[in-house]
């Protein structure tokens, strides 16, 4: 009784956490011996006092030491996903979630075929396109013990996740943001994107613009006045002067505002070659159903950014305002084993068409798995160490298809180089890959056709 | 110099509203100096088309302001409400027109369900007007939540073409937006012939002075006050659909962006003064769309807003605001 009595100590002074978890709630009232009961009859309620609220106490504890005892146990690990299911971008949520569900479920099987005792689970969050809702969200999922967070969409969400969550607790951040401004940021190597920052996709849009308009054309952009907008609109200034073009506007519009007739009609006050919409389709949905307005419109003209690349065109965009636009978005090999393996998966799955990063969010939650094998652990910050010895250039490649080898090698502890749905990952110093393969697409009655794939680096 | 001293003393005898035309009129003629005739006047029709909707939505704000002493700040949310039970209505299989029409009274009676089940007993149960504003704000978030919930947080527009265009000659407006533009102009006339045959606004005013002195005078201050309440739904109920028909897609988050112009519109045009609110509304929308001409359009709302606190600097009380009464 004395050594139980002992082992209980800490639970008395409120660390719960340290209460044994082969102790009944029976054993504890039972170790607790409280023979301090007065002989006034007053006392008796007081004495009684300390046993009650032991015994609450005692239920609670226990309460959140089988609660604990689920997260912490090395046999479960949970992914975290920051989705926009609601705001600006909410258009890619139902996409983003899906393919972090496939990841999951995908990691379970091969853990199993592997013969490994892993589950793996997904919690996720809406981080509503909003930076204190994202910093909320990020909470939550904390809170439930995850291990790495996939997300989220923005750079400004990405930037508040980083500083008032994941940087502290050096948990890896795997957003779906471009922007190089995120590099900006001192992230202490906890932010690693399988996507391709915006100054690669802004020599895809000179690409693309040079292919279809042709070289040396007087470009105008117009772009939401955000980071994301602001950064790329500044490096693809400069890649297009560079290639000897000319930009005869540069256009910033706050996208909080009601209405975009103005900046419309601004975009073709130099009649421009080629026009380049940096913006998100909740915004655009306005901003578009201007532009067509203003009467000057040629949608062949027009070139988005991957922020309006998705499968199917939003009904909330008018199609004059869309059909026949080209764009830019980050790509998958076609044509590959992995690929046909993913699309065949996805389709099966049913539910969300794959939108732009379906297949590079899927990647990041099967990176995030195979690193925590790798380290034989779910702490983050041991995760975070290992997922360089999952994309190790030389050595022994798997894909999707030799998914349960990966997991068997890195269960090994032997470092493997995850060729994933959307390539290869070379990691720079700073967590960005090095290259990137762009879709550049084009609108064709309300879908998104891919007219070529190009490589950037 | 004696120019200038004759300008002076026009301007003293000059009523503040005249003033106020008389110096946009400057403004817009400098504008053409340097931009040109198409540039601005088709900035100033973009002006006007934003302006409707604000000018509509703040009048109903100013009452509620004049004659509750409340700082609505669930307000944009009931313009909000009045574009989603448009969809719902229109959802159900309900004509667009009538569904309009059906959703400004959806909205009116919103508003009167705020008035009976939040402000009247915040008022007689003596709420501070911090209380009232928290409320205020919790309401909003109730609204829009709610929204959220039922019609999803996409962005939706009505099954109408916001794509038609009206071309007369250099200048182009949005065929919707014209409409909106219309519909604005004949709420306001509406309500203004209304409240004159009634004599509504009398009494409006009255309680907005002096509640006391107007329950004293045999006033029927509660009636005045749900007729304040039906009012401002119907009016937000008209301005949500205005804004929806004008821009063409919305979310449930619109109110909240929108907030901030109709408080503005309505502290300059006088507060309780339903011409001023829609003179204030069309002074914010010109500002903003004239000030993309000269400083580009991501300064818009805060050229708006400095020009708004310009403006109270010279006229502290609105433009329409009546000089106080002396004992």
């Amino acid at each position: 009784m004395a050594a139980i009595r002992n082992r209980m100590l800490p639970f008395v002074h409120g660390t719960c956490q340290a209460v044994p978890q082969d102790l009944t709630c029976i054993d504890i009232l039972k170790a607790l011996d409280f023979n301090r009961v007065s002989d006034t009859k007053w006392a008796l309620p007081m004495s009684l006092f300390p046993k009650a609220a032991i015994f609450i106490g005692c239920l609670v504890g226990i309460a959140l030491v089988s609660v604990d005892a689920g997260i912490a146990n090395a046999k479960d690990m949970f992914i975290g996903a920051l989705i926009e299911a609601s705001g600006p971008m909410s258009e890619m949520g139902p996409s983003v979630e899906k393919a972090a569900k496939l990841a999951v479920s995908v990691s379970n099987i091969a853990a199993k075929e592997a013969g490994l005792d892993l589950s793996v689970y997904l919690v996720s969050a809406d981080s509503q396109g909003n930076p204190q809702a994202a910093v909320s969200a990020a909470r939550t999922l904390v809170d439930k013990g995850v291990s790495c967070i996939l997300g989220p969409a923005t750079t400004p969400e990405s930037i508040a996740v980083l500083n008032g969550v994941t940087l502290q607790r050096r948990i890896t951040l795997w957003p779906q943001a471009s922007s190089t401004r995120l590099r900006a940021v001192e992230d202490g190597g906890t932010i690693f994107r399988t996507l391709a920052p915006d100054d690669l996709q802004s020599k895809a849009l000179v690409r693309a613009i040079e292919t279809y308009v042709g070289a040396r054309k007087r470009v105008a952009i117009l772009f939401r006045n955000e980071p994301y907008g602001d950064a790329l609109s500044r490096t693809f200034r400069s890649d297009w002067e560079a290639s000897g073009g000319t930009i005869v506007s540069s256009i910033a519009f706050d996208p909080t505002q009601q209405a975009f007739d103005s900046e419309a009609a601004q975009l073709f006050d130099e009649n421009p070659d080629a026009y380049v919409v940096i913006d998100y389709p909740d915004t655009y949905a306005r901003l578009g159903a201007a532009l067509v307005r203003s009467g000057k419109f040629d949608p062949n003209k027009l070139f988005v950014a991957d922020a309006l690349s998705f499968a199917r065109v939003p009904k909330s965009i008018p199609a004059r305002a869309i059909n026949g636009a080209y764009g830019v978005a980050g790509g998958s090999p076609r044509g590959t084993p992995a690929y046909r393996l993913f699309n065949e998966l996805w389709r099966q799955a049913g539910g969300a068409e794959a939108g732009s990063y379906a297949a590079n969010v899927f990647d990041a939650g099967i990176l995030c798995v195979l690193s925590a094998i790798e380290a034989g652990a779910t702490d983050p910050e041991l995760i975070r160490q290992k997922v360089r010895e999952v994309t190790r250039e030389g050595a022994r490649q798997f894909t999707l298809e030799t998914l349960a080898e990966a997991v068997k090698d890195a269960a090994a502890g032997r470092p493997i180089d995850y060729i994933g749905v959307s390539g290869a990952f070379r990691f720079a110093p700073n967590g960005d890959p090095t290259s990137g393969l762009y879709d550049i697409f084009q609108y064709r009655n309300g879908e998104q056709v891919t007219v070529r794939q190009i490589d950037v680096r | 110099m004696r120019v200038s001293a004759t300008a002076q003393a026009y301007f003293t005898g000059v009523p503040k509203p005249a003033k106020l035309l008389v110096s946009l009129f400057f403004i817009f003629l400098c504008l053409i100096a340097f931009f040109g005739t198409v540039k601005v006047s088709q900035a100033t029709i973009n002006g006007f088309v934003t302006g409707s909707y604000l000018g509509l939505g703040a009048m109903g704000l100013t009452l509620i302001m004049g004659v509750m002493k409340l700082v609505n700040l669930a307000y944009g949310d009931f313009l909000v409400a009045g574009a989603y039970f448009t969809l719902m209505f229109t959802a159900l299989g309900t004509p667009l027109p009538l569904s309009v029409l059906l959703a400004i009274l959806g909205t009116a009676l919103l508003s009167i369900l705020a008035e009976k089940l939040v402000w009247r007993p915040l008022r007689n149960a003596g709420a501070s007007t911090l209380q009232c504003f928290l409320s205020a704000i919790g309401l909003s978030f109730l609204i829009r939540f709610t929204i959220q919930f039922f019609g999803g947080s996409e962005s939706r527009s009505f099954d109408i073409d916001v794509l038609s265009t009206m071309v007369l000659g250099p200048f182009r407006v949005g065929t919707q937006q014209a409409l909106g533009f219309v519909m604005a102009l004949a709420a306001l006339s509406m309500l203004a012939i209304g409240l004159w045959i009634s004599g509504a606004m009398k009494t409006m005013r009255a309680v907005s002075d002096n509640r006391l002195l107007a329950e004293v005078c045999g006033i029927g201050v509660g009636h005045t006050i749900d007729l304040t309440s039906l009012l401002s739904g119907l009016l937000a109920g008209a301005a949500g659909i205005v804004y929806a028909t004008a821009v063409g897609s919305f979310n449930p988050n619109f109110g909240l962006t929108l907030l901030l112009s109709l408080f503005a519109a309505a502290t300059l045009g006088g507060i309780g003064n339903i011409y001023g609110a829609m003179l204030g509304g069309l002074v914010i929308g010109l500002s903003q769309e004239w000030s993309a001409l000269l400083l580009g359009a991501k300064w818009k709302p805060l050229v708006a807003l400095v020009f708004l606190v310009l403006m109270l600097l010279a006229v502290p009380r609105g433009i329409f605001a009546r000089a106080p009464r002396r004992p």
